[in-house]
């Protein structure tokens, strides 16, 4: 059965290796934890219809491996996209570190607009916490990010975190600042929005294509 | 008599009871007391991710998208005896037959190496036996350094996501983890420049599967340095630049997958890295994944190419399959998520056989690839001309280097060549039996664990003894 949906959002998982980048995603799409998973090798795919203030969204996410040396082929996924979750492990201060190398691909590579949650993941293991949420609280609001710490493991706050995000790019198109029809905003409308917004204009092949979903 | 090894196991109670103790202090997930008749194993419930699963498959994997439905078509057993036979013969004079007969030697590998004998094969086809050989005890010596902090991090943290669904690296901390962390570890000492790259992970993890750490060890070397330089390498200009070779190569061998591809603008580096890097061994069923790697061994990265090609073909070139894909995403979607049972061995190997796509092909395009990449985004770090394709491409460069380096001796760099290898006699259970335990990681019923421990030549004495 076809989902319509009102808006296509392309989101990217970002972080250093083995901050539960993938385990994230699983546990959105999937509602549990990943327990015996391979790491990424290149990018990963999912996809989940949400609902957001009414509107339907389905969101379009490409997991991307988290090595260092994966970047320079990962740099050319980023392309167009409209959100981003930018993961750090609250147990390891390292990948905390490396924060601003990925903030910095994110906004120069997919948009200098691209809406992002930092997301300090393995909430649960808090007796071996290196970064405590004061300390990245504080970063997220210097580089006006918005932050949740998660666990893929029990769940908690994951589906906020992209709920979280998907909410921001829609209040930002509903406010004007961000416009679906530039290039590269990572932005598509679905056949829903099309038949209401685009079906005088919009071409027929154009409407059968994207609604495919 | 065809005694499995199972079976011969399974008659020797002191045998196996210390086997269970050693998989016991292994952490292994399965009891080791039930053996059952196709070599797989009935352990106690393990339960993995939510599932019960009682027996492993022939391959050792108890679960997952990778594991074998035991309906699968099993060799004649006087058909693999005879492959077997072909195969010993080959080892008694290994160096004749790649200069004399190196064709019949691919034609065999086509056909599949018998799977008690792959792992030596792979080491000869390699020339990674011979690596280990003149370099005796630089395995130890390697694994005695402290390493960098900066590998070691990232390579623990990979320990337990290679194959978890296979027997041998579900346990943490299991032998099959501490093993990867061994050869791993050695390859960031081995090679400073290089460190370690995720993707070399699984292609270890494949190889533990068949050999001891340290064959394994040389095995991996040989394919980071002579099959695919340059792979693992910081700025993975190597496989980018074989994403181009690909993608030009398709437009030659199914226009219609290219056309579609081009169309969505899907470069192949998001589709080919894990296929290329890992050699498909997380992509393809297990079965395949072996076959294809007897013929890589044999013939190269040609192979590699090849499969990718076939893969594309298979799910992309009809109108009737571009029409469940319209679209980047659901294309993505489906490369990238091949299901398993869509993939039928036979029919894989016979196109990756018959496609017309030759060393010099993918050379010629390379070329063309190179200066490209020189227009557009300038010197290469990466040297493609060291890619040597295969058995027989290894075996004349290291005649070449031999006679370079000793005036036309035949050695290789100066060490002393073994005798090719005629059969050692050795007691082979008496071998078995008195191993450190720590030394015995699994249960041997597939030939293949049994040399997790033993030399291809025990393994042969144990199998053919009653002959």
């Amino acid at each position: 059965p076809k989902i319509t949906y009102n808006f296509l959002f392309k989101f990217l998982v970002i972080g250093s290796a083995g901050t539960g980048k993938s385990c994230l995603l699983h546990q959105f799409i999937e509602n549990k934890f990943k327990q015996d998973s391979n790491h990424t090798i290149g990018v990963e795919f999912g996809s989940r219809v949400v609902n957001v203030g009414g509107k339907t969204v389905k969101l379009q996410i490409w997991d991307t491996a988290g090595q260092e040396r994966f970047r320079s082929v990962t740099r050319s996924y980023y392309r167009g996209a409209a959100g981003a979750l930018l993961v750090y492990d609250i147990t390891s201060r390292e990948t905390y570190n490396a924060l601003t190398n990925w903030l910095t691909d994110a906004r120069t590579l997919a948009s200098p607009n691209i809406v992002i949650i930092l997301c300090g993941n393995k909430k649960d293991l808090d007796a071996d916490r290196e970064v405590t949420f004061l300390e990245a609280s504080r970063f997220a609001q210097e580089n006006e990010l918005m932050f949740l710490e998660t666990s893929a493991l029990t769940g908690e706050n994951v589906e906020e975190a992209f709920l979280k995000c998907a909410r921001t790019i829609l209040n930002k198109i509903e406010s004007g600042e961000l416009d679906p029809e530039r290039m590269g905003s990572g932005i598509q409308y679905g056949d829903a929005s099309l038949r209401q917004l685009r079906q005088p204009r919009g071409s027929a092949a154009q409407t059968k294509q994207q609604c495919n979903c | 008599v065809n005694l499995r090894p199972g079976e011969l196991l399974a008659h020797d109670s002191s045998v196996l009871g210390y086997l269970e103790s050693a998989s016991l202090m292994s952490g292994t997930l399965e009891s080791l007391s039930g053996l059952g008749e196709d070599g797989s194993s009935v352990g106690s419930d393990s339960e993995i991710n939510g599932l019960v699963i009682r027996r492993t498959d022939k391959y050792g994997f108890l679960g997952g998208t990778q594991y074998s439905e035991a309906s699968e078509k099993e060799i004649r057993v006087d058909v693999a005896r005879q492959r077997e036979m072909k195969w010993l013969d080959m080892f008694s004079s290994w160096d004749k037959w790649i200069l004399r007969r190196f064709q019949k030697v691919k034609l065999r590998c086509r056909k599949g190496i018998p799977s008690s004998l792959r792992a030596k094969a792979w080491q000869l086809l390699s020339n990674s036996s011979e690596l280990l050989e003149s370099n005796q005890g630089k395995f130890e010596e390697l694994e005695r350094e402290q390493g960098d902090p900066k590998w070691l991090d990232i390579i623990e943290k990979d320990l337990h996501r290679q194959f978890p669904f296979h027997e041998m690296f579900a346990a943490r901390g299991g032998h099959g983890q501490q093993d990867l962390y061994r050869i791993l570890k050695a390859y960031t000492i081995y090679r400073p420049d290089e460190g370690y790259c995720q993707a070399q992970a699984p292609v270890a993890a494949v190889l533990l599967m068949h050999m001891p750490a340290e064959q394994a060890f040389w095995c991996l070397v040989q394919i980071c340095e002579k099959y695919l330089p340059g792979y693992y390498s910081a700025g993975l200009e190597a496989i980018q630049l074989d994403g181009e070779i690909f993608f030009s190569l398709l437009r030659r061998v199914c226009p219609m997958a290219y056309r579609h591809l081009k169309k969505f603008k899907i470069d192949p580096i998001l589709y080919m890295t894990e296929w290329f890097m890992c050699i498909f061994s997380r992509t393809l069923p297990w079965s395949c994944v072996l076959r294809v790697w007897d013929m890589f061994f044999c013939e190269g990265v040609k192979v590699v190419f090849r499969v990718g090609l076939v893969l594309l073909k298979q799910m992309l070139g009809s109108v009737d399959k571009l029409r469940e894909v319209q679209g980047m995403y659901e294309t993505m979607e489906r490369l990238r998520n091949i299901p398993t049972d869509t993939v039928k061995e036979d029919l894989l190997i016979q196109e990756v056989i018959s496609l017309p796509v030759t060393e010099s092909l993918i050379e010629r395009e390379c070329n063309i690839q190179v200066r490209k990449w020189r227009e557009s985004r300038g010197e290469l770090t990466h040297q493609p001309s060291r890619r040597l394709h295969g058995t027989r491409a290894i075996f004349e460069y290291k005649r070449r280097a031999a006679s370079i380096s000793s005036g036309g001796s035949f050695s290789f760099l100066g060490a002393p060549v073994p005798p090719p290898g005629p059969l050692r006699a050795s007691s082979n259970l008496i071998h078995f039996t008195t191993a450190n335990k720590q030394d015995i990681p699994l249960l041997g019923r597939h030939a293949g664990f049994i040399y997790c421990r033993l030399s291809f030549i025990d393994v042969c004495l144990c199998v053919y003894v009653p002959l």
